[in-house]
């Protein structure tokens, strides 16, 4: 026993006599659900590095058949142009290859002047969206007055750049309209913040840019821009697997935001394909 | 993590290495419809480990209210750690909201818990169905670390990946044209569902022995029992 | 009787042996000292309307905020130590986006109160933890609210008891008030009904004379939720007091 006290073990926190006390019990409690009570308290893993060792847990699983996909979402753009800001995202949701959703929402509205876009692991953007949601809201009644879009990305990259390394995966934007005029921002897990005029984020904005930056002007109108939006999600759709779904546009104004379409892939590819042909002849 | 390399002097020959592998498998299918006025959610009753089978009689559903059932499977230790604290919160908020957690905000609660251990998830694939405020069935599935999504029917766990195509074009009828969109009738949903559980069970080593099925109505859950092939 | 006292109301902590807490009782006399505020709930809705004192013609009177919305279907009127009712406040704000967060559906009125209540109850003037008050909030709060599509109307006090009301004034003319409010409170009110009755009942009990700028209006339904009344709509019902 003095040999345990000199190391130290009897001091260690497993095998206490009243390990299992109502007490115990609460703060346990507590402890498996702590970010009920703050949104970011975590539970910490019992590896270093999780970036590195849940990927890899995540990888050896492939053998054993504990497949591990996390949902991902994919193309999204947004631009800003006259009118305010347009958003438009595909639904695909992928767990691996698997198609987990096909409707899945990839503009999380976050107030009335406010929307956010996902790209990355979907449980990690809607998560942390929700987080922003309430401090926006906060932030809303403490000053008795909407907070900036610039200063809601900065909290929003302030979060990214706390969990930098532990392998969380967001690529946002984060676009609305406030005092100082429409606002484009984006977002990564990496901590990068910065505004713009014209973002694609996803596998699929490779593709998505290319219809984007041959249309973009900044005098475009209302309905232009919209389809433009519109348009480089579907030609995404066709060519990234990733992508896929319906294609959801979004127009920010200075009254906030409006949904202005979500079309199937389907019924696009072939109002495109008519458009083509009657411009042949 | 730790590991041997680190450790030239353990590095003998001989010496066994083994790695961090905290899950296991223990398969099982859930399927879950939402109707108009009631929702129907099933899983299958096999509950093994690797090519061995523990036992052929594990009940994969969890009443957590009289309008909410809970379907999960995966790791089964992670499952039952996840549905005993979500038993123990739903009690705190009953005591202290007076009231019985509604379906809804079961749904979110489940989202932020699983989210909770972001980095060191939870391995189950679950599947949420009752009723919402207006009585209207609803189905919420998740992905291992909480991403949930609300639909209108979903299965998942070891053979979802064989159900939900079936699913698609029964119930969703997806990419079908002149197909009449009607509601899908209770008894219609139940006999789908145990279609899919016939069939997983025949191309899938994981599902298997028997179905339970809990169809949530205004006026309570009903469990019914169907028998599947045992080999 | 009063010397009695003084022997036991050094501590927050410490009964009289009568079973009195001298302190908390002290702290709900505070209250007498505050503005007065009132809450009215009809079937249609919930009305508060506070009085603001202008102490000088120098203040700018929008910066005294009596009545607060601390999410979009609960508000509130306090009357007491405003600072004390700042920190009350931001606990409400905080409990109901958490709630949101958590549980994606609205607090419960009741529900936001008890949130209050446990931190107004959470003082002691132990010096452990540092973290907790040392004497009670001195503050009363109404909070106005919409559960379900129903108003809602509760009282709490300094002591952290909370309570269901039709009407309730607090606030140095609160006696008077409650009295009128008694007299003159029918359960098949209109909101606009309310609006009147609860100005009405501010010019009896109120030493200035009552104007747009010294009292706040708001009122929470099931529609719109929470709403201030517009400066010009009060001084429309103020005209219409006068005749």
């Amino acid at each position: 026993m003095a040999l345990a006290e000199i190391c130290g073990l009897s001091d260690a926190p497993f095998m206490k006599a009243n390990s299992f006390s109502t007490d115990d019990a609460g703060i346990e409690l507590f402890k498996l659900s702590g970010n009920m009570e703050d949104p970011f308290s975590l539970a910490v893993p019992p590896f270093a590095n999780p970036c590195e060792h849940l990927a890899e847990l995540q990888a050896t699983g492939e053998n054993s058949g504990i497949k591990m996909n996390f949902d991902h979402g994919t193309t999204t753009l947004g631009f800003k142009f006259k009118g305010g800001v347009i958003l438009a995202v595909d639904s695909r949701a992928t767990g691996g290859q698997f198609i987990g959703s096909q409707t899945m929402k990839k503009i999380v509205e976050i107030n009335q002047y406010m929307l956010g876009t996902l790209a990355g692991g979907a449980a990690d953007c809607v998560y942390w969206d929700r987080v922003l949601s309430k401090e926006c809201r906060l932030h809303e009644l403490r000053n008795k007055e909407r907070i900036s879009v610039a200063a809601a990305s900065k909290i929003m990259a302030n979060i990214a750049h706390e969990y930098k390394g532990m392998g969380l995966s967001m690529g946002m934007m984060l676009a609305g309209y406030d005092k100082r005029g429409p606002a484009l921002y984006y977002v990564d897990s990496e901590g990068t913040r910065t505004p713009g005029n014209v973002f694609s984020v996803g596998s699929g904005s490779i593709f998505a840019f290319g219809v984007l930056d041959s249309g973009y002007k900044w005098d475009l109108s209302d309905e232009e821009a919209q389809e433009l939006g519109r348009r480089a999600i579907y030609h995404a759709t066709f060519r990234d697997a990733f992508s896929g779904g319906i294609v959801r546009v979004y127009h920010i104004t200075p009254q906030g935001w409006v949904n202005i379409s979500n079309q199937d892939c389907v019924d696009l590819h072939y109002k495109y394909q008519a458009q083509k042909e009657a411009a042949k002849h | 993590m730790i590991s041997a390399e680190n450790f030239p002097e353990y590095n003998v020959p001989g010496v066994v290495k083994h790695d961090f592998h905290p899950y296991e498998s223990n398969g099982g299918s859930v399927v879950a419809i939402a109707g108009d006025d009631y929702a129907v959610i099933a899983a299958d009753t096999r509950l093994s480990s690797g090519y061995s089978i523990h036992t052929r009689k594990q009940n994969k559903l969890f009443k957590l209210s009289g309008t909410t059932v809970l379907g999960s499977t995966g790791c089964w230790c992670d499952t039952l750690a996840l549905t005993s604290l979500i038993s123990a919160r739903m009690k705190m908020y009953h005591y202290l909201h007076q009231k019985v957690m509604p379906t809804n905000a079961i749904s979110q609660m489940l989202s932020i818990i699983m989210y909770h251990k972001r980095f060191f998830p939870y391995y189950v694939s679950n599947i949420l169905a009752g009723l919402d405020a207006d009585g209207k069935g609803v189905v919420y599935s998740y992905d291992p670390i909480g991403h949930c999504e609300l639909a209108s029917y979903r299965a998942g766990g070891s053979a979802g990946a064989l159900l939900q195509p079936v699913l698609d074009n029964q119930i969703g009828l997806k990419n079908q044209e002149n197909v009449a969109k009607d509601p899908i009738p209770k008894e219609k949903a139940i006999s789908v569902i145990v279609d899919t559980f016939i069939s997983a069970a025949e191309r899938d080593i994981y599902t298997g022995d028997g179905v339970i099925i809990n169809v949530i109505t205004k006026d309570g859950i009903e469990t019914r029992n169907v028998s599947l092939r045992k080999d | 009787m009063f010397l009695t006292r003084s022997e036991y109301d050094r501590g927050v902590n410490t009964f009289s042996p009568e079973g009195r807490l001298f302190q908390v009782e002290y702290a709900i006399e505070a209250i007498k000292l505050g503005s007065t505020a009132i809450g009215i709930r009809t079937p249609g809705g919930v009305v508060l309307a506070v009085e603001k004192r202008i102490t000088s013609p120098l203040m700018e009177p929008t910066t005294v905020e009596k009545i607060v919305e601390v999410d979009r279907h609960i508000g509130c009127a306090t009357s007491g130590l405003m600072a004390d009712a700042r920190t009350l406040i931001d606990r409400a704000r905080v409990e109901c986006q958490n709630h949101w967060f958590n549980y994606n559906e609205p607090m419960s009125i009741e529900s936001c109160a008890q949130a209050v209540s446990s931190l107004a109850i959470g003082f002691s003037d132990s010096s452990d933890g540092g973290s907790a008050m040392s004497r009670p909030f001195g503050v009363a709060i109404l909070f106005a609210g919409i559960e379900n599509g129903a108003p809602e109307l509760w009282h709490m006090d300094p002591s952290g008891t909370y309570m269901k009301f039709l009407a309730k004034a607090i606030g140095s003319g609160s006696e008077g008030a409650q009295q009128n409010l008694q007299d003159n409170y029918s359960p098949d009110m209109t909101v606009d009904d309310a609006v009147e009755l609860a100005l009405n009942t501010l010019k009896q009990v109120m030493e200035e004379k009552l104007n747009s700028t010294n009292v706040e209006v708001m009122k929470i339904t099931p529609e719109k939720l929470f709403e201030m009344y517009p400066k010009t709509e009060v001084e429309a019902v103020i005209s219409k007091l006068q005749q």
